[in-house]
């Protein structure tokens, strides 16, 4: 009964329109005051324990470091270095685009500024070049997505925190689904590019490509920074975060120069704005779902579902659904924050490996990015093309397509995600 | 007046953010640079205790989190599930913004007050944080003060949309420094010289 009156006014509360976090809040301090002695400062507690968490520190940190690599010219030199290799197919542009989204995705823990990064160089360039404006939008707005699943992501850390999953072993976990997306999703540009006969550049030699890479290394660097610290144990996933904040900030202003330290406290500010956004919806989340553990919904709505017999195909595929749908109106970081705590306990019911489970949650929220209304990435790539959203959604269609088959494997192959983890003897 | 409290607001979270990735930083260079044995180099190094890095860190962040809200408010990043309301008539849309906005501020008012008692409380404890040994109010006086200048920013967004009917709009496409980029553009050129200087 309660769980009913929680999460209906919840849902009213949220379709007025008003910031995700302050519904959250509100349905609380509703709930609070007029249904049951959970004292009051106890709230107040949670506010500021909810996110006295070192591990979600990683956030701002990754979100600092990404703002200094779009800004600081990395993703400039891994488009040159992504153009070199793949210029010369069907696709040119196109594909070097996808790749160059999958190696920033690689360095860079968030998909709208993966899109920033590469959309705003390599979208015009397309255009100049005689690429209709909706392939390119269409190829950027979906393989940003990316920068979720590969590597380091907010998405991947939040789920870890509310689950107490090890993110080091999320954060392999990814690559080798990512890097299958990444094909998928390049032969999708190639195939209709080739159809199309949309223009290819000319072949560059090896010294090109080895020059680019040259170039590009430095950022690329990051990875090993981040994977090889949390790997070899020199440092936490929070302190790695902190560590490619500072690496990106030097190259940014000291390698590639691209920067000057006056732009520096802009950076600051900006990510700031966003880390703050990010964790005052994990605050109020964490006050939510305390609210429910009080209330014992978790547990009621596990054996719920635990007791309509689904199994593991079917519980999955109804996980995904209900992540779809919520996808249609929440971003990521909300979604998990709501849903994991709930769906949690019956996956591992059902001895379903948290790792996968989380990838399986991360690809479901990148499809989410990419489709109305209200899909990020859209909005960026929409921001960057001054095309309108209903044009975008057009435009987004075959490589949407091939991100839900994409989905389809990730969910039931748990091998995909799980492989790497295992090998490396993080799980 | 106003003006000031923006500016003090920019200032403190991009100082926060930034204080917190250089202490992090310095705290992990110590811890490594402290295990190399040059002489005495290492002692003067062995002697920095530097455990506290950590839980500073993560108070300077709850400081930056609460204070990033308020000027977030300003910004318009929170983001709510707009659709629907969007595709209402302008006038009852108004009024659902309106609704929320004053929502906002209601939260954001109790919390503060809430936080302003818990403080009070506190304050007449002595209670000190584990590593720095900080009295844990001053610590914690960021929910009332954050959430009362939250509470503050939103009534001011709720008055200037309600003269103008504007609203503070974030807009996550447009990065400052990168429009330099986008106009030089990449040009197959570029390819073909390989890397640029």
């Amino acid at each position: 009964m309660n769980a009913y009156l929680i999460f209906g006014l919840l849902i009213a509360l949220m379709l007025t329109g008003m910031p995700i976090s302050i519904s959250l809040g509100l349905t609380v301090l509703t709930f609070l005051f007029t249904m049951t002695e959970v004292p009051l400062h106890a709230v107040a507690l949670k506010l500021f324990t909810g996110i006295e968490k070192f591990e979600i520190m990683a956030i701002p940190f990754f979100i600092l470091a990404g703002s200094f690599l779009t800004r600081g010219g990395v993703a400039k030199r891994m488009i040159d270095f992504a153009t070199s290799m793949v210029g010369h197919w069907h696709g040119g542009l196109g594909l070097a685009g996808v790749i160059a989204c999958a190696l920033f995705a690689s360095v860079c823990g968030s998909s709208p500024a993966t899109v920033v990064a590469i959309g705003s160089i390599v979208l015009p360039a397309m255009e100049k070049q005689g690429f209709p404006r909706r392939f390119g939008a269409g190829v950027i707005a979906t393989s940003g997505a990316l920068g979720i699943l590969m590597l380091p992501s907010i998405v991947k850390v939040i789920y870890a925190v509310s689950t107490n999953t090890s993110i080091g072993a999320l954060f392999v976990a990814g690559v080798l689904p990512g890097l299958m997306l990444t094909v998928m999703l390049g032969v999708t540009t190639w195939y209709i590019a080739r159809k199309n006969n949309y223009p290819r550049l000319p072949k560059a030699t090896w010294g090109q490509r080895f020059r680019a890479f040259r170039e590009c290394i430095w950022g690329l660097f990051l990875v090993v920074v981040v994977i090889g610290g949390i790997y070899a144990g020199i440092f936490t996933a929070t302190e790695a975060a902190a560590m490619s904040a500072v690496y990106a900030f030097f190259v940014a202003v000291f390698v590639y120069k691209e920067m000057s330290l006056k732009q520096v406290p802009r950076s600051l500010l900006d990510s700031a704005n966003l880390s703050a956004m990010i964790l005052y919806i994990i605050t109020n989340a964490v006050l939510f779902s305390f609210l429910m553990t009080s209330e014992n919904i978790p547990q009621q709505m596990a054996e719920w579902l635990l007791n309509k017999g689904l199994g593991t195909i079917a519980f999955l595929l109804m996980v995904n659904v209900l992540l779809l749908i919520a996808g249609n109106v929440m971003e990521p970081s909300s979604i998990v924050l709501i849903m994991a705590p709930i769906l949690f306990p019956v996956a591992m019911k059902l001895g379903i490996n948290p790792v996968h489970f989380g990838i399986m949650i991360v690809v479901n929220m990148e499809v989410g990015l990419c489709h109305p209304p209200v899909g990020l990435n859209l909005y960026v790539a929409s921001g960057i093309t001054k095309m309108g959203i209903t044009e975008l959604t057009v435009a987004v269609w075959p490589w949407l397509l091939t991100m839900l088959v994409f989905l389809v494997i990730a969910t039931y192959w748990p091998g995909l995600s799980l492989w790497l983890p295992k090998v490396m003897g993080m799980m | 007046m106003l003006k000031l409290l923006d500016r003090l607001e920019e200032w403190l979270i991009a100082f926060l953010m930034g204080g917190a990735t250089l202490i992090i930083f310095v705290a992990v260079v110590h811890r490594y640079a402290s295990t190399v044995p040059i002489p005495i180099m290492q002692d003067w190094l062995l002697k920095i205790n530097l455990s506290w890095a950590q839980e500073l860190c993560i108070y300077m962040f709850i400081w930056m989190a609460k204070f990033g809200a308020a000027y977030g408010v300003r910004t318009g990043i929170h983001i709510g599930v707009d659709v629907l309301i969007n595709r209402l008539p302008d006038r009852y849309r108004a009024k659902f913004i309106v609704f929320g906005l004053l929502a906002g501020a209601l939260f954001t008012g109790v919390i503060g007050t809430l936080g302003a008692q818990f403080v009070w409380d506190i304050a007449h404890t002595d209670e000190v944080s584990a590593d720095l040994e900080m009295p844990m109010w001053i610590v914690y006086l960021a929910i009332p003060c954050g959430s009362y200048l939250m509470c503050f920013r939103f009534l001011q967004v709720t008055w200037s949309f309600l003269r103008t009917g504007a609203l503070p709009h974030h807009d996550a496409s447009h990065v400052e420094g990168l429009d330099e980029a986008t106009s030089a553009g990449l040009h197959p050129a570029d390819v073909e010289r390989g890397a640029r200087p």
